[in-house]
């Protein structure tokens, strides 16, 4: 057998490089590779990091947020004092102020004081009730008035100490540190500790927190997010009711039903486009169309949710879109080649198969109105409000915050505590947002079917 | 190699015209995608579309039930009657045609769901049952038919995915004819199996044959010949031959159609 004749030159056997031998063409090769794997990993390291200190710092400052400090102590409701007609009725038990229900807590106070022998040494009257917070009698006086039948009676009260006092066993405040402070002094701070010592002073968790209402720029130790919640859970729920049958509608017409001509193409162009409008701007259009011309009040869960709507639509209907397009042809063939009409292959075929990709989409777009700020200040949601909206539908017309506002709220005020409530909200706004990714992950894999 | 397949024993027995299409034009755009084709395919017949690929056949195939309607550039001209009825009339509602015009695609389809659910599918919709009792009857007989009921008649709950390719197949052919169509159009309904999945259907198409009127795409010129009476050569976009399947394997009248079977085209 000869060999075929060819012109190009083939290189003799005994020039050929040994296998064993790595040439300097592969080398370069390897390199590259081993390089661009040690971005990827850098990269990934780094987002890792930038995660690891947000979390802590965010961690480190408002975990403290979630305890209190309290006074446990026993008020004894003199009828002499908070009801001298005797005949409890509300309309006079209700002129009784909180001042009055300060000095009851003032001499609560003293008599637990005594009780444990602990003497406050060069504190004058004024300065031992200052370390009660201010917000405490006010919530005695709530306790009175919810029951009058407690009068003449002792009850057990949990009273709130001072910011200062709160911070001081969080670390916050120091004796060095109270010492240039006008609002706190360093024998409160010891007695404070000597009361911690007997038992008197407890941190319990902070249900108030999750629960209460917005305080006073000087009772950060009273700021809780009840409201903010309540604000955002009105919110999520208009958006979730209007946002997606309006965007899974749109979506099934645009994919399925629309011919495509230069109006649907516009459309289309237009959709992409609102998902990429700065936020601001949809808030500067809900207080121009909903409170401005519509005369909806402001402040209110319902424009919110409105607003939040529009800015979430676009994402809801580009993700559903995308769920659509990957349901295979073949089930829609299948479908109508057993004689299913368009509506019935939809419903019955596509939509079940699309439904994972559909929810997936819902849910991050409800995550992302969820930690919306911006359009919300918009529109008067940045109010201070210390009243719960009430229940639905009315209350969806009642003023409300929202979670992400309240920390700007926080933010802005001046108190040091105030950071940590800031951080707090933030845990408690990080804890909703990875509640529903996770929910996401779940029903994904509900869903999911192979085919 | 035509000799041992028995060509010859093929009668066509069935002289009824069950589908008669005139002067069929198809366009899809610019482009003219079938042209001028007649052709009177017979009720309980099989009949095999064969030819290169992109000659039509599929295209054609997708007009006699109206899948083409969902591509929106396609354009049907001409008339195709089923018993007599031009199926591109406009008073025709396509849903109602599918139901009596049947199909099964080329790669198997299952629906994501039990078994029992994509048999009783098409029932359903067309409400052709009265009560469970009935619609459970129509399940076993459709996969009787399909030949698939003694395989899957434990696990009717299991999902129709879970089967091999040619149960999958079969399945498909008992979801189609659930509705108890008069005509079954298969495109390609083998490309996907393997041989003993492939002998399994074709021995099922021509048991189909006593119930329907059975038009077959294939690739295989041995599968038409095997399961075919009837077959029709198509090359770009025009019918060249049609005729009994003995005849255009053995005495091709076209020299078109014997360049083709014998290899030196397509």
């Amino acid at each position: 057998m000869t060999a075929p004749s060819t012109n190009i030159p083939v290189p003799a056997a005994d020039f050929r490089p040994s296998l064993y031998k790595t040439d300097s063409r592969t080398k370069r090769r390897n390199a590259a590779e081993t390089r661009f794997r040690a971005y990827g990993i850098a990269a990934v390291a780094f987002g890792v990091l930038a995660l690891v200190v947000l979390l802590t710092s965010v961690l480190s400052q408002g975990l403290s947020a979630f305890r209190q400090t309290t006074m446990v102590m026993q008020v004894e409701l003199d009828p002499a004092v908070l009801d001298k007609t005797g005949n409890r009725d509300p309309a006079e038990l209700g002129k009784v102020t909180t001042i009055t229900y300060g000095r009851l807590l003032d001499d609560a106070l003293n008599k637990e004081l005594a009780g444990k022998g602990l003497i406050p040494e060069g504190m004058s009257a004024r300065d031992v009730s200052a370390m009660i917070s201010k917000e405490a009698p006010a919530q005695l006086r709530k306790i009175v008035l919810a029951d009058p039948s407690k009068i003449g009676s002792t009850i057990s009260f949990d009273a709130w100490t001072g910011g200062r006092i709160d911070g001081f066993f969080k670390g916050r405040v120091t004796m060095e540190s109270a010492q240039l402070d006008s609002n706190v002094t360093p024998e409160q701070l010891q007695l404070a500790q000597a009361m911690r010592d007997a038992g008197l002073i407890t941190m319990p968790f902070n249900w108030a927190f999750i629960t209460g209402p917005d305080a006073s720029e000087v009772r950060p130790e009273a700021a809780g997010l009840g409201v903010a919640i309540l604000g955002s859970a009105y919110m999520m729920l208009i958006v979730l009711a209007l946002a997606l049958p309006i965007g899974v509608a749109a979506s099934i017409y645009l994919e399925e039903f629309a011919s495509k001509n230069w109006f649907t193409d516009l459309i289309e162009v237009n959709i992409a486009n609102l998902a990429a409008v700065p936020s601001i701007v949809f808030g500067i259009l809900g207080l121009a169309v909903f409170i401005n011309f519509a005369g909806m009040p402001q402040s209110s869960p319902l424009v919110g949710g409105l607003v939040l709507t529009l800015m979430t639509l676009p994402t809801i209907i580009i993700s559903t879109r995308a769920a659509l397009k990957a349901v295979p042809p073949s089930i829609k063939d299948a479908a109508l080649g057993v004689g299913a009409s368009k509506t019935q292959t939809i419903f019955h075929h596509v939509l079940p198969l699309a439904m994972p990709g559909i929810l997936t989409g819902t849910i991050i777009g409800l995550a992302q109105a969820l930690g919306e700020t911006a359009p919300l200040l918009l529109i008067g949601m940045v109010a201070f409000v210390r009243d719960y909206p009430g229940a639905p539908p009315e209350g969806f017309l009642d003023p409300a915050s929202a979670l992400p506002v309240q920390v700007y709220n926080f933010t802005q005020r001046a108190d040091p505590a105030f950071v940590e409530r800031a951080s707090g909200a933030i845990i408690v706004l990080l804890v909703f947002l990875l509640a529903m990714n996770i929910l996401a992950v779940i029903l994904r894999r509900k869903f999911e079917r192979r085919w | 190699m035509m000799n041992d397949m028995r060509l010859t024993e093929r009668v066509v027995d069935a002289t009824k015209i069950k589908i008669s299409a005139k002067d069929v034009q198809v366009y899809y755009g610019a482009s003219h995608a079938i042209k001028d084709v007649n052709i009177e395919i017979l009720d309980k017949t099989v009949t095999a579309f064969i030819g290169p690929s992109g000659c039509g056949k599929s295209t054609f195939l997708r007009c006699l039930n109206r899948m083409n309607d969902t591509i929106p550039i396609c354009r049907v001209e001409g008339k195709i009657l089923l018993d007599s009825e031009d199926i591109y009339d406009r008073k025709v509602d396509p849903v109602q045609l599918r139901a009596r015009v049947g199909m099964v695609f080329q790669k198997p389809n299952p629906f994501p769901k039990s078994i029992y659910d994509n048999v009783s599918y098409g029932p359903k919709i067309h409400g052709l049952t009265r009560n469970k009792a009935e619609l459970d009857a129509v399940v076993e007989s459709s996969l009787r038919k399909a030949a698939l009921w003694n395989e899957v008649k434990d696990r009717l709950d299991a999902p129709g995915t879970g089967l091999s390719g040619g149960q999958q197949q079969r399945l498909c052919i008992a979801r189609a004819v659930a509705t108890s169509p008069e005509v079954l159009l298969m495109d390609e309904p083998c490309s996907a199996l393997d041989p003993i999945a492939t002998a399994q259907v074709e021995e099922l198409i021509d048991e189909l044959r006593t119930n329907f009127s059975v038009v077959i795409v294939t690739h295989s010129m041995q599968q038409a010949a095997r399961v075919s009476q009837k077959t029709a050569f198509f090359h770009l976009g025009n019918l060249v031959e049609y005729g009994d399947t003995a005849q255009i394997f053995t005495k091709p009248s076209d020299p078109r159609t014997e360049s083709y079977i014998t290899g030196r085209i397509g």
